[in-house]
């Protein structure tokens, strides 16, 4: 068996005695030299007495010695390796150049790692070195790896990737230290630099960051960046995107900036970058003319030399929607019908109404010399109104309106108006004893893009509507918070007195109808809707629906049905988002590079039921291409609910087409806009932020250092505090002869000069 | 105030002037959205313009693309039937008693939900007779809206005739009073017997002459009275935006 070597000693008491007997020992030998030194206090040799107090004091010396029984303990002792941690950035600017045409960052981090290598392993005596990889999460990586493997991780996070270090590694041991090497391109919470929460959440640490910026700051690049621009926007109200364009290496040169959506250029501007290292802001403000989701992009040229070019562009999904429904109200006589209308779309804030009523026919006489100048009469642009400006009505209403006098007479728009209709406008025909088969104006091409047609003279019978099945559910008659409500409102109103008679067409919907003035054997619709193309259109067979208005407060009462009947009917005419059968939304609707395109669709039957069970297919489709990308297919829950989602297509702007099918029954198409982005935020800002990595170091109490270096250099490192104890061996110091006559000499000698100066 | 006297020629002019208007089918479709005048039956001498009345509607018939019933229904201030009759007249010479609560309330939510009242003091009074019951009235029906000159720029001048003064049988007082509920004026006051200027006999004859002004003055009321039941009908149809600046351009 070997003896253990021992690499340390120290002095101890071997005594078996306890220490309390030990103590008072000591005090017994204390007291004797005092007694001695206060026996000789009268000597009046001064050499005597120093004498016999210097014997007296080393025999209490020696006495000592042999009571405490001292003793040398042979140790063996080891020092416990704290650990030094190696922090390497893996996010996707580290594969960018460290230099023009030179090798990566990450690479230079390599080469580095591998010249430090020696005094890397010198460190091992004291620490135990482990290498990292964060991407923010930690992973081991060795220099080869970190030359194999490209970096790719979407976010740099430094601050996190320090903390993870800390709470890292293997069972208790303590952090001495660590070497961050990154090109410092933070941007999450280091990003606006080193100050408030996360400079005290690095000094927290209370471990020495030592930093290495790796990469030159010389790099040239132009970025969209700090794109600022709201969630949605209202459509013909202009708006206004905000972004910066950051210029390395162009200084004095002029950067065309395009603005443009799906393809179509919306706005362009140019700005001059005055530094090599400039950021200019950009706003372009415009005018959408469309509701929607649409993707907009922002661009600036890609030139030949930069470090990177997918940061050149920047989408962004826009949702635009009505701020205000615009209604063009035509009237074909005052009447109580239009007064009532009227004074609600007026009230309404959410409307913008533009009327035109007529107030005299050519049969009419008012009896003034001069038109001009006594009656406040003005011309009925009919070209304006139903040609060049009726794109811009969201809804038109026709109210009583059908004159057979050629003056009055839209015979020669009946085509603009159905196609207005076709094209995705809305229309209301409200019936009255000029329409829908009363008077002489028929309109034969207009109600082609209506949902009933005329079926024989009117009824002037009072009486009470019926709500079909259909206008139980239908958002348009569903006036109520459920059926039982709506029911309940519609019965408490006043019958009306008379409406035309219609038959509805086939794929029309009847929300309610007479109660027993048939047609073709169906009761006469009063309430009719449908879809025409890609508009909508109703009819309301009567001018009585003032009744509703201001009959029906005469029990006293206050009622709002009237109020909530059109409010309702112009949401569905302007296919509000919120009554669309078919509802299709980008989960999100802005993806990050790499990540898979969500889409949600919500499917409702024609009653506005959740379609369960519904078949979805939606397609992926680019609009820079012009192509379909990809298709999904997917069944409803009970919800009418189904989350589909896309592999990761190719960066640009996609349209999300939907369609539904129950059975047979077609629940419709919808459509939504997703921009796929080209790069997250770790690319669309590349650049070397030397003075963060400085910063860390200093709060840290580290040093900062830039790549490329010879080796390591000295870096402050926490020296590890607790040793470790292993085998002990006792030797005794006191059993040696020459210590014993040593103590009967000094004894001896005292009693000898006590007899000899008289003290015995 | 003189009544006109009787001729064979009046009486076929007034007579066949009313044959387009019997002529029409006595329950029609779409009568109810006609303009149908209501008058308020009150305690007082309220009957005395119902010449007046059927006379304006004609006109109205006559002059616009309005059409009308003419006989005007006259109703209890408590009746619920006022609420299908959204143009109410409240005439009357000398004083009347009070309303009862239930027809102040009544009127109260008559005009709240959007009934129109014009209201004609067909004794020209002026702080008595019907001026002094009307007012008093008014200040139960609609205590937080009192009445107020209605200025020359409100739509009522313009709704279909351009006009400067709203002048009756008589010119008391240029202007009309006015309520608004909101943007809306509910209640219009004349205290110049407006409908006195329409009025004719069962002869065709006016029946009250018209002064200071004479003749025209009577062509100023029923423009006056057809500019009203326009502004009842179409509210501020004429104070849109794409009214106003030919409007602006012919009051030059």
């Amino acid at each position: 068996m070997n003896s253990p070597t021992f690499n340390a000693w120290k002095l101890v008491s071997l005594s078996p005695l306890p220490a309390w007997a030990l103590v008072l020992l000591a005090l017994g030998l204390v007291l004797g030299v005092a007694l001695a030194a206060w026996g000789v206090r009268r000597e009046p040799s001064r050499g005597r007495r120093i004498l016999l107090w210097a014997l007296r004091v080393g025999a209490g010396v020696a006495a000592l010695f042999f009571l405490l029984e001292p003793g040398i303990r042979h140790l063996q002792v080891a020092r416990m390796k704290n650990r030094v941690a190696v922090l390497v950035d893996r996010s996707a600017s580290m594969s960018f150049p460290s230099e023009p045409g030179g090798p990566t960052r990450s690479a230079q981090v390599a080469a580095f790692l591998e010249r430090a290598a020696p005094q890397f392993a010198a460190l091992q005596d004291r620490f135990t070195v482990e290498m990292y990889g964060f991407d923010p999460e930690l992973a081991p990586v060795t220099p080869a790896s970190l030359a194999n493997e490209p970096a790719r991780a979407g976010t740099t996070d430094l601050l996190s990737a320090v903390r993870s270090a800390a709470g890292a590694g293997q069972g208790s041991r303590k952090l001495s230290g660590v070497l961050l090497l990154s090109d410092g391109a933070d941007n999450t919470e280091l990003k606006a630099g080193v100050v408030g929460r996360a400079r005290a959440a690095l000094a927290d640490l209370n471990v020495p960051v030592s930093t290495f910026t790796v990469g030159q700051e010389a790099l040239k690049d132009l970025a969209v960046e700090g794109l600022k621009v709201d969630d949605f926007a209202f459509v013909r109200n202009s708006l206004t995107v905000e972004v910066e364009i950051h210029g390395r290496g162009f200084s004095g040169r002029e950067v065309p900036v395009v603005l443009s959506q799906e393809g179509k250029t919306v706005a362009s501007k140019t700005v001059r970058l005055e530094s090599s290292d400039d950021v200019k802001p950009v706003s372009f403000t415009f005018t959408p003319d469309q509701t929607g989701r649409f993707v907009y992009t922002v661009t600036v040229p890609t030139f030949p030399d930069e470090a990177v070019a997918d940061n050149n562009s920047r989408s962004f999904t826009l949702k635009v929607i009505r701020d205000r429904v615009r209604v063009l109200l035509v009237v074909g006589r005052p009447s109580w019908d239009e007064r009532y209308l009227r004074g609600l779309l007026r009230q309404d804030a959410n409307v913008d109404l533009v009327s035109f009523y007529i107030l005299r026919t050519l049969s009419d006489d008012p009896g003034v010399v001069n038109d001009q100048r006594e009656l406040s009469l003005i011309p009925f642009p009919m070209e304006e109104i139903f040609d060049t400006k009726l794109d811009t009505f969201d809804v038109v209403i026709f109210q009583n309106f059908g004159h057979a006098d050629p003056s009055l007479s839209i015979a020669e728009y009946e085509r603009n108006l159905e196609r207005y209709i076709h094209n995705g406008g809305a229309f209301v025909m409200i019936g009255g004893d000029s329409v829908l088969g009363e008077g002489r104006a028929t309109m034969p091409t207009l109600m082609e893009a209506l949902p009933v047609a005329a079926a024989g003279p009117a009824n002037p019978e009072p009486f009470t509507p019926r709500l079909t099945p259909e206008g139980l559910r239908h958002p348009v008659t569903s006036i109520g918070t459920g059926a039982a409500s709506t029911e309940a409102a519609w019965a408490e109103l006043p019958p009306i007195p008379g409406a035309n008679l219609t038959t509805a067409r086939p794929g029309a919907t009847v929300l309610m109808d007479h109660p027993h003035l048939t047609a073709n054997g169906k009761n006469a619709p009063l309430v009719a809707v449908w879809d025409y193309g890609r508009g909508r259109s109703m009819v309301m067979a009567t001018d009585a629906s003032w009744y509703w208005a201001f009959a029906a407060h005469r029990d006293g009462s206050p009622n709002r049905a009237y109020d909530r009947f059109w409010g309702n009917a112009l949401r569905w005419l302007v296919r509000d988002p919120d009554l669309t059968t078919l509802k299709v939304t980008a989960d999100p609707p802005s993806v990050e590079p790499g990540r898979p395109v969500g889409v949600v669709v919500q499917a409702r039957m024609a009653d506005y039921q959740p379609a369960q069970d519904a078949q979805v297919r939606v397609e992926l489709f680019s609009v820079t291409t012009q192509k379909p990308v990809a298709v999904q297919t997917g069944t409803t829950g009970a919800d009418g609910v189904v989350r589909l989602e896309f592999p990761p297509p190719a960066p640009g702007p996609y349209k999300l087409l939907a369609s539904a099918k129950k059975g047979e029954t077609d629940l419709g198409s919808g459509e939504d806009a997703v921009a796929v982005r080209a790069v997250g935020p770790e690319l669309s800002d590349a650049s070397v932020r030397p003075e963060l990595m400085e910063q860390i170091a200093k709060v840290t109490g580290g040093k900062s250092y830039k790549l490329p270096q010879d080796g390591l250099p000295d870096v402050p490192l926490l020296d590890p505090p607790v040793v470790e104890v292993g085998r002990a061996k006792d030797q005794p110091l006191w059993d040696r002869w020459y210590y014993l006559v040593a103590l009967i000499a000094l004894l001896g000698a005292e009693w000898f000069a006590r007899r000899r100066f008289g003290y015995v | 105030m003189s009544a006109r006297r009787l001729t064979r020629r009046n009486l076929l002019l007034g007579s066949a002037a009313l044959v387009p208007l019997l002529s029409r089918r006595a329950d029609a479709f779409g009568e109810k959205s006609r303009f149908i005048p209501a008058v308020a039956r009150h305690g007082g001498r309220w009957d005395l313009r119902l010449s007046g009345l059927r006379r304006i509607a004609w006109e109205l018939q006559r002059r616009t693309s309005v059409e009308v019933v003419p006989d005007a229904r006259p109703f209890a201030l408590g009746s619920p039937e006022l609420f299908e009759y959204p143009f109410l007249y409240f005439g009357g010479e000398g004083s009347f008693p009070a309303l009862t609560e239930a027809e102040v309330a009544n009127l109260r939510r008559y005009l709240t939900y959007g009934g129109f009242l014009l209201a004609d003091a067909n004794d020209g009074s002026d702080g008595d007779g019907f001026d002094s019951s009307f007012r008093r009235e008014m200040a139960r029906v609609l205590p937080q809206n009192p009445l107020a000159p209605v200025p020359s720029n409100h739509v009522v001048f313009k709704s279909f005739f351009l006009l400067d003064s709203a002048p009756g049988r008589l010119l008391n007082k240029p202007q009309l009073m006015g309520a608004m509920l909101g943007k809306r004026a509910a209640v219009l006051y004349s205290q110049n017997d407006l409908a006195g200027a329409w009025s004719r006999s069962e002869s065709g004859d006016y029946e009250f002459d018209v002064s200071p002004g004479g003749e025209p003055q009577r062509e100023l009321a029923v423009r006056m009275g057809i500019n009203i039941c326009m502004y009842a009908l179409c509210l501020d149809y004429k104070d849109d935006a794409v009214h106003l600046p030919l409007i602006l351009n012919k009051r030059r």
